[in-house]
């Protein structure tokens, strides 16, 4: 049976995916998972998470998928041990060799690895299987025949998001810096911990610089209108059955920076679907089409709020920044 | 006493380029198999590419693609199987799918582990050392002093980007053909032989350089000011990324820090760079930056101060 994951960006949120049908929720740990702080929970929210989820025969993923700084990682395992002792199943992470060390430490966790693992194919799902992943996320991108042969030559617990980008553009997850090197700020808190501002790697939440306009050409051409980077991926249902064809086991529900409401309705939206595919009903998917455009206008006016104030964030920092340098007894080559 | 690296795409690069001031050459694009006869996708070209090199005296290691995927993991077997036979001194992996591939074929050389493989820590310096890893390149977001630590404790040997533009992100589709007019049935017509820019005036002028399949730094790095830092820190490997610039920056670059690192392998005293900057200057665009060294962001410039 496939199992539904849905975002628990906010405590309110959690509790309503799971009320609304999702069979697990993925909730970020504060200063330790790729989101801001204002979708992460402190350990007494995820904590309560656990058991509410508990008490309801479910289950929650601890999101713990920043690239930590070497320094961290004693740090890392200690709350590892915790969520596991408070209940948690599974964990999402990034980092390879904390992956490993989880999987020592703690052999009958599940271990997702995080989109920043940057999967592109079987035998990278091979290397991961062995550091101790036991479920990979793959890629938007991917098709469905590629996650078909992914399965059957690994055999490994598949997720994939009810994403996807039909269109062009760049791979952003684990493979992408670009926002830290327009504004980026390192410190460490009272608790030994680093944080790195503009990191989306690091915790430090993506600036979505992607998402502002960028002209693009050669000195001589322009090649078309100022433009995104990064398209932006839509949610999908229409290949849900292929998907669940290709042996997928985990769909994740994407949305821990969006809206309780929001969430909310489209893990409604999936349970129903998946309850009817597993009744064996006779789905004309095209009938859902008026919704997912509904929720694709909602998502993309969320998605836009937060755009615009964290591209703003990236200026102002880089602005703190350029302040601070011209103060400074620097020499800076002629830009 | 020290290397100075640098990376070549294809034989045509390779025969006209001067090299004489580094060590060791990276052949190959990772980035795109597609790039004009990259040996990182022609078998044919390796012969004539590491006997060119080695007859210069030079060690030679072997780029491999960085994000393949399911369907092109066969011919990157065939570059892999073809390398093995040759006197390549290691292979350099991205993707750790092929890092695996490696230990099933039993390959026997070094791996280098380049700087999309994404190490961020020690623990996974230990894992990929498991897998034969003998030399990481860190992700370009970590500092000096996290350099050093993984380094120490892992330990393995740290590769040290000294300049040239910074790769920033990688992607299996290439950005420059997708927005230009060309039908997907006639090929990419090698556009990205074209300098290609991504500029965002109203943010005060930010740049980026797009090469296709990756995004560099708008800026070049440039460590000549704190080589004396890098020296003192016991780094012994270093490498200027030269992808998509001239024959004349590589020799000049690669002259301007074989000067320098000898000097300050030397013990001799810091003296005045402003011609040296001058000279390495000329060539970046958008202006020189330190990368992440200093735990600020990538395109800021930190002087000696």
């Amino acid at each position: 049976m496939v199992m539904m994951m849905a975002p628990g960006g906010t405590g309110e949120m959690a509790r309503l995916a799971l009320d609304e049908g999702a069979d697990a929720v993925y909730v970020g740990v504060l200063g330790w998972s790729r989101r801001g702080a204002e979708h992460e929970l402190n350990d007494d929210e995820i904590r309560g998470i656990i058991d509410y989820a508990g008490a309801r025969g479910k289950e929650v993923r601890v999101v713990v998928n920043t690239l930590p700084s070497s320094t961290e990682i004693p740090m890392f395992l200690d709350r590892i041990d915790m969520y596991a002792g408070w209940g948690a199943k599974g964990f999402m992470i990034s980092d390879v060799g904390c992956m490993r060390l989880v999987h020592e430490r703690l052999p009958h966790v599940a271990i997702h690895t995080s989109v920043g693992c940057g999967i592109t194919n079987f035998q990278d799902v091979r290397f991961l299987a062995e550091s101790g992943a036991t479920h990979i996320v793959l890629p938007y991108r991917m098709t469905v025949e590629e996650i078909a042969e992914i399965k059957a030559k690994t055999g490994i617990g598949i997720e994939v998001f009810m994403f996807k980008t039909p269109s062009g553009g760049k791979i952003c997850p684990g493979k992408c810096m670009m926002s830290s090197y327009f504004s980026y700020r390192h410190w460490l808190d009272e608790n030994g911990k680093d944080h790195f501002f503009g990191s989306a790697s690091r915790g430090g939440d993506c600036l979505r610089v992607c998402q502002s306009n960028w002209e693009f050409g050669t000195d001589e051409e322009s090649l078309g209108q100022p433009m995104t980077i990064k398209t932006n991926p839509a949610l999908w249902v229409e290949e849900l059955p292929a998907y669940l064809a290709a042996g997928v086991d985990c769909l994740k529900v994407p949305g821990r920076d969006r809206s309780a409401q929001l969430v909310r309705d489209i893990v409604r939206f999936y349970r129903t679907v998946l309850d009817r595919i597993a009744a064996g009903e006779t789905i004309d998917f095209t009938a859902y089409r008026p919704l997912l455009a509904s929720f694709h206008e909602r998502w993309k006016t969320e998605r836009g709020l937060r755009d615009r104030r964290l591209i703003a964030e990236a200026r102002r920092e880089a602005l703190r920044a350029d302040r601070l340098t011209a103060a400074s007894p620097v020499c800076v080559p002629a830009q | 006493m020290f290397e100075l690296s640098t990376d070549v795409t294809s034989p045509k690069i390779l025969r006209r380029g001067d090299y004489s001031a580094y060590d060791a050459l990276y052949l190959g694009d990772f980035s795109c198999p597609d790039t004009l006869d990259n040996f990182s996708s022609h078998p044919e070209y390796l012969v004539e590419g590491v006997e060119a090199v080695k007859l210069q005296g030079k060690k030679c290691y072997l780029r491999l693609h960085a994000v393949p995927s399911n369907h092109e993991l066969g011919s990157v077997r065939t570059i892999i199987e073809t390398a093995m036979r040759l006197p390549f001194d290691a292979f350099e992996v991205h993707n750790l799918g092929l890092l695996k591939m490696l230990r099933e074929i039993g390959c026997n050389k070094p791996i280098h582990l380049g700087v999309f493989g994404n190490l961020y820590t020690d623990a996974t310096a230990r894992v990929v050392k498991d897998y034969g890893v003998t030399r990481v390149y860190p992700n370009p977001e970590l500092s000096l002093k996290e350099a050093i630590y993984i380094r120490d404790q892992t330990p393995i040997q740290v590769l040290m980007p000294v300049h040239g533009k910074i790769p920033l992100v990688i992607s299996e589709t290439c950005f420059i053909l997708e927005h230009s007019d060309r039908r997907p049935d006639t090929g990419c017509g090698y556009l990205c032989t074209r300098e290609h820019w991504l500029t965002r005036r109203a943010a005060g002028g930010w740049s980026l350089k797009d090469t296709g399949r990756m995004t560099l730094s708008g800026s070049d790095l440039c460590m000549l000011e704190h080589v004396d830092k890098l020296v003192e820190a016991k780094f012994d490997a270093f490498y200027v990324q030269s992808h998509g610039e001239s024959g004349e920056y590589v020799a000049t670059v690669g002259r301007v820090y074989r000067d320098a690192l000898t000097k300050a392998f030397a013990g001799a005293p810091a003296e005045d760079l402003a011609d040296a900057l001058r000279e390495v200057g000329a060539f970046a665009k958008m202006g020189l930056c330190n990368g992440y060294y200093f735990e600020s962001a990538g395109r800021r410039y930190v002087g000696r101060a």
